[in-house]
């Protein structure tokens, strides 16, 4: 049931663009017509080839989520709320202490987070409680602590 | 740059018209907003729930993973549907929260620089004009399925949907290169983006192929997406193509092109998204201090998507499944089924073939060997005669999981 492959469908090779290109009307006139804007000028748009580009602008949505109430919540609501919402932290698996510093470390030394030195434990003990409560879950690779290796984890994919 | 120019004036003189793609109309309506409802990612222990989200602009119903910057799942019923996953159900990865939400088709610029003898500056006026290509090709997550590492590992906590299957409409990278001329000595080629970090010093993210590989005549620069420019938040206006390879090297909202003398060492290839240099990327649980590379080809997958983990069905002798597949840096060959664990296998027939880079779906109708629970596996053979092994494997940073997902259901 094999099919010859078609992973490439070419429209045209550079040397060959002229061979494969038709000769239409001027582009213009392939325009599909801007969606309707509720006000304010149409975006602008660009065409070409039967395909349009239109200038885009969107709301992202904002979020409000705060760490729920614990110890040190106020500190990390300080201090981990402005570059990622609480729900990074809030939807990991079990992590142990160690886990958990070197994640807090990795966002301070790293990616560079305006997080205090002194700020750090209580960051830590605060997201280790969080751990604990999430019950019979057996804390992830606990005999390691590898994964804080900044070079090889978290934050990534 | 007078090379592109002059070759697009030679275009334009001749008033010439692309033919249009025949592109499939795959996207499919999504569902109402389901505010508030809650998916079960089924993790192994716990912490799995996640709410479903209508909130993002261009995307219909989805899982968020994380709103700020936006992490959000495609539900697996999306890819039970259509090999072709909708732009509106497909998933969104940001690492740095200094995301442009405003994008003016008429003043962007992709710039390609460093070790070549043409500098370029390309509108996209221009980007529109030179030869197209299309490919459909599966972009999936570096951590797709990180969720599901036994022991379980930090970073986002995927289940399988940090996946996606586009028809991409663009150009060859290959072609750029030539028009700015890449001088002798390339080594690699970096890829930079209008997206930045939030905080001063922090590494921009930018990734590096090497120049052979950029080179290679299939890794494209996309402006289409199933037929239509990209939702902003999958890269508009524009964004590699890396067939094959998974979607950390897939940048969006690509606006720079860098050729280098010498390898990228800065910290996104050098020190993130590196794998163990071991076959299958695994090592053993806690390992430490392994050689790594940068993580690179993708592997084969599968995935039963007619029934979904912990569905009750009414038994039967026989049920209909079906599903998708990948074959990674390459086709699918063919794909398996076990209603039993394992035990015994079943041929599927495989559905229309897109090319080696899409998802290919698969259905049979199998054996239910009793009442009760059954386990449904699936299990891919690529056409360089890799098949997903049983076992999965570990690795700290949750990368390239492969082995035989199971299926859980009830049949009563």
């Amino acid at each position: 049931m094999k099919v010859p492959s078609i992973g490439t469908l070419s429209f045209g090779a550079v040397g060959l663009a002229a061979l494969v290109l038709i000769a239409i009307g001027p582009p213009g006139s392939r325009v599909a017509p801007p969606p309707p804007a509720p006000s304010g000028p149409a975006p602008s748009s660009v065409a070409f080839g039967g395909f349009t580009l239109t200038s885009d602008a969107v709301d992202l949505p904002l979020d409000d989520q705060q760490y729920p109430d614990g110890p040190h919540a106020d500190v990390i609501n300080a201090n981990c709320t402005s570059c990622h919402s609480a729900s990074m932290a809030l939807t990991q698996p079990a992590l142990t202490a160690d886990q958990w510093k070197a994640t807090v470390t990795k966002m301070k030394e790293v990616y560079k987070a305006p997080v205090s030195e002194k700020d750090i434990p209580a960051i830590v003990d605060y997201l280790t409680a969080l751990s604990a409560k999430q019950g019979s879950a057996a804390p992830a690779g606990k005999e390691s602590g590898s994964q804080g290796a900044p070079d090889a984890s978290g934050g990534t994919g | 740059m007078d090379k592109l120019d002059t070759w697009l004036a030679a275009q334009s003189s001749r008033r010439r018209f692309l033919g249009q793609a025949a592109l499939g109309g795959a996207a499919l309506a999504a569902g109402p907003a389901l505010a508030q409802s809650l998916v079960d990612l089924h993790l192994p222990g716990g912490n799995a729930g996640r709410p479903m989200t209508s909130a993002f602009p261009g995307k219909g119903s989805m899982i968020l993973q994380r709103m700020h910057p936006p992490l959000l799942e495609t539900p697996m019923e999306v890819f039970d549907r259509d090999v072709f996953t909708p732009n509106d159900q497909f998933f969104v990865r940001w690492h740095w929260a200094d995301i442009p939400t405003s994008i003016d088709v008429d003043t962007f610029r992709l710039t390609v620089r460093g070790h070549v003898n043409r500098p370029l500056s390309i509108s996209l006026a221009q980007l529109l004009r030179l030869p197209r290509v299309e490919m459909a090709a599966v972009n999936q997550c570096s951590g797709n399925s990180r969720g599901l590492f036994q022991p379980r590992v930090p970073g986002a906590q995927w289940g399988n949907g940090a996946m996606g299957n586009a028809k991409w409409l663009g150009v060859r990278l290959r072609d750029i290169l030539d028009f700015a001329g890449v001088k002798p000595g390339a080594v690699q080629v970096r890829f930079g983006a209008l997206d930045q970090p939030v905080v001063a010093g922090a590494p921009d993210f930018e990734k590096a192929l090497d120049i052979d590989h950029a080179h290679d005549g299939e890794v494209m620069i996309a402006f289409g997406m199933n037929g239509e420019q990209l939702p902003l938040l999958n890269g508009f206006p524009c964004r590699l193509i890396v067939p094959g390879w998974y979607s950390t090297y897939w940048v969006k909202m690509l606006n720079d092109i860098e050729v280098l003398p010498g390898p990228d060492d800065e910290y996104w290839m050098a020190k993130a998204y590196k794998i163990p240099a071991t076959p299958g990327a695994n090592v053993k649980p806690g390992a430490k201090d392994f050689p790594t590379v940068p993580i690179n080809r993708m592997i084969p997958r599968s995935w039963v998507t007619s029934l979904g983990e912990g569905q009750a069905i009414a038994f039967d002798q026989t049920i209909p499944l079906g599903g998708i597949a990948m074959g990674g840096d390459c086709g699918v060959a063919k794909v398996d089924v076990s209603t039993d664990g394992g035990r015994t296998w079943y041929h599927t027939r495989l559905g229309p073939d897109h090319g080696k880079y899409s998802f290919r779906r698969w259905d049979t109708q199998v054996p239910l060997p009793a009442r009760g629970n059954v386990r449904l596996m699936s299990r891919c053979w690529n056409t360089a005669g890799v098949a997903q092994p049983m076992a999965p494997i570990w690795n700290p940073g949750g990368f390239m999981r492969g082995n035989i997902e199971t299926t859980n259901i009830t049949a009563s």
